[in-house]
């Protein structure tokens, strides 16, 4: 399997470690900046979701892709 | 630990998880409200929202996750007494880590708010309740969707256009995909992901979703390979795999080629001399649709052709005869993978299903800008109704090829 499609590789810690397919850093994110609020729909029921919801607790965060 | 999916469709998304087993909350982001131009990121993120890690070291990501868990952030609205030192020295052994449920619900964006604001409004008006319309407005609300996407790409200037753009996409695919599809929508959806990405090559997220339903020259892995073996596995364990809405198509599956595969001109045309007629009444209703949207000389092009019975003739596949051909004939000095196309027969001796074809073609390289026309015609055996007339009929098909992407 090609290193940059690793996502495939879970449990936990295998789930973060995946290469990138691209270079550059979205520019807006970034470290010691606050997560944009952002309401998404939950992949198992639908219903709107979104980090500021989990405050209080940390949360180790995994943007990816099936593909 | 917190996902966010990037995916067109969440019903494939849905069966990925269940076949990796994924037990915590992931949102989908189908339009990339992200932003991300790239897949996958990690990040660390503290209590107080803040983000503390992006990217972190792939080689010390255990420890990385071990120090993060254990290191305590400071509220970014009280002063600091102390620096936080990095979070990738190693301090001990991995742990698991529980998923915590939200500790407050999070609301959907009030529509009629968002229709307010958008009447009269900027184009960020638009697009934002395009937006609240795809996430949240369920099936009948996509035609809404599209009209306001539309509307906001009418007060953007180009340059900037390419969120809007790849959105507006991903709302006509999504409509090509319910039953509230036009005919036009899947090129419309490929039209707007290539004026996205014209704005942004750079973006690998818009770039991908042209790649999906595109050539295998320009494909960098097969797309949707695991779906079976998720299928296999997930049932070897007992369970049932979530049903897909919209199984992937040939160009969704296929490995991705380095070198073109030329027909071997071994197939004889089926109907040279134009003798069977032609299906004036409509029984069959044919979709072209090229990916990508506008080709550079000298590179490949991926066709589906898709085939409906028309259901205002209640028109059905007959299956008790000869199956479906289809022929094309390439422009001189073009490449095509296969000239001679068959669908086999269903089990049953009529039938409704939509059929679909692929094949690809090689642009010349010294292709001048422009469409081409590419000519094809389909033969097939169809009936009026369930024990209505059955006929043979042809029916042509014209493929406009556009020459001149970037």
């Amino acid at each position: 399997m090609s290193e940059h499609r690793t996502a495939r590789q879970i449990p936990l810690v295998a789930a973060l470690l995946s290469a990138s397919i691209a270079a550059a850093d979205p520019p807006r994110f970034e470290v010691g900046s606050r997560f944009p609020q952002i309401v998404l729909p939950s992949l198992t029921d639908g219903r709107p979701m979104s980090l500021a919801a989990f405050r209080g607790h940390k949360v180790i965060l995994q943007v990816f892709a099936s593909w | 630990m917190v996902g966010i999916i990037q995916e067109q469709h969440p019903d494939r998304a849905r069966l990925f998880m269940q076949w990796k087993q994924m037990g915590w909350p992931i949102m989908i982001d189908a339009l990339n409200e992200l932003e991300v131009a790239v897949v996958p990121i990690t990040m660390f993120i503290d209590q107080h929202g803040i983000i503390r890690a992006l990217r972190p070291p792939r080689r010390r990501i255990t420890e990385a996750v071990q120090r993060f868990v254990d290191r305590r952030f400071d509220d970014p609205a009280q002063p600091a007494t102390r620096p936080d030192p990095p979070i990738d020295s190693p301090i001990g052994s991995p742990t698991n880590l529980p998923s915590a449920p939200p500790t407050a619900p999070s609301k959907a964006p009030d529509l009629a708010r968002l229709r307010a604001a958008a009447h009269d409004g900027a184009s960020c008006d638009w697009r934002t309740l395009g937006q609240a319309l795809v996430n949240w407005g369920g099936s009948g609300a996509i035609d809404e969707a599209i009209t306001a996407f539309e509307t906001a790409l009418g007060l953007e200037p180009e340059a900037k256009s390419g969120p809007t753009n790849f959105r507006l996409g991903v709302a006509y695919r999504r409509r090509y995909d319910s039953a509230r599809r036009r005919p036009e929508d899947f090129q419309q959806a490929v039209d707007h992901w290539s004026r996205a990405l014209d704005s942004n090559p750079n973006q690998y997220i818009w770039r991908r979703r042209i790649q999906q339903y595109g050539p295998r020259l320009a494909k960098p892995y097969p797309f949707y390979d695991w779906v079976e073996q998720a299928r296999i596995q997930i049932r070897a364990r007992g369970e049932t795999p979530y049903e897909l809405a919209v199984e992937p198509g040939a160009a969704e599956l296929a490995r991705p080629q380095r070198r073109f595969s030329n027909a071997s001109d071994e197939a004889s045309e089926p109907d040279p001399q134009r003798r069977i007629d032609s299906d004036r009444r409509g029984f069959i209703l044919a979709e072209t649709v090229v990916v990508p949207a506008a080709v550079k000389a000298g590179s490949a092009v991926r066709v589906h052709l898709i085939f409906r019975p028309n259901d205002a003739i209640d028109a059905h596949w007959n299956n008790e005869a000869e199956p479906m051909q289809m022929w094309v004939a390439h422009p001189p000095g073009w490449l095509i993978d296969r000239h001679l196309h068959t669908i086999p027969n269903a089990d049953t001796a009529v039938s409704r299903e939509t059929r679909a074809i692929e094949f690809e073609l090689v642009v010349p390289a010294d292709a001048a800008a422009g469409t081409i026309m590419v000519g094809a015609y389909a033969l097939y055996n169809v009936c009026e109704g369930v024990d209505g007339t059955c006929l043979y009929r042809r029916q042509e098909i014209r493929i406009p090829v556009k020459i001149g992407g970037s």
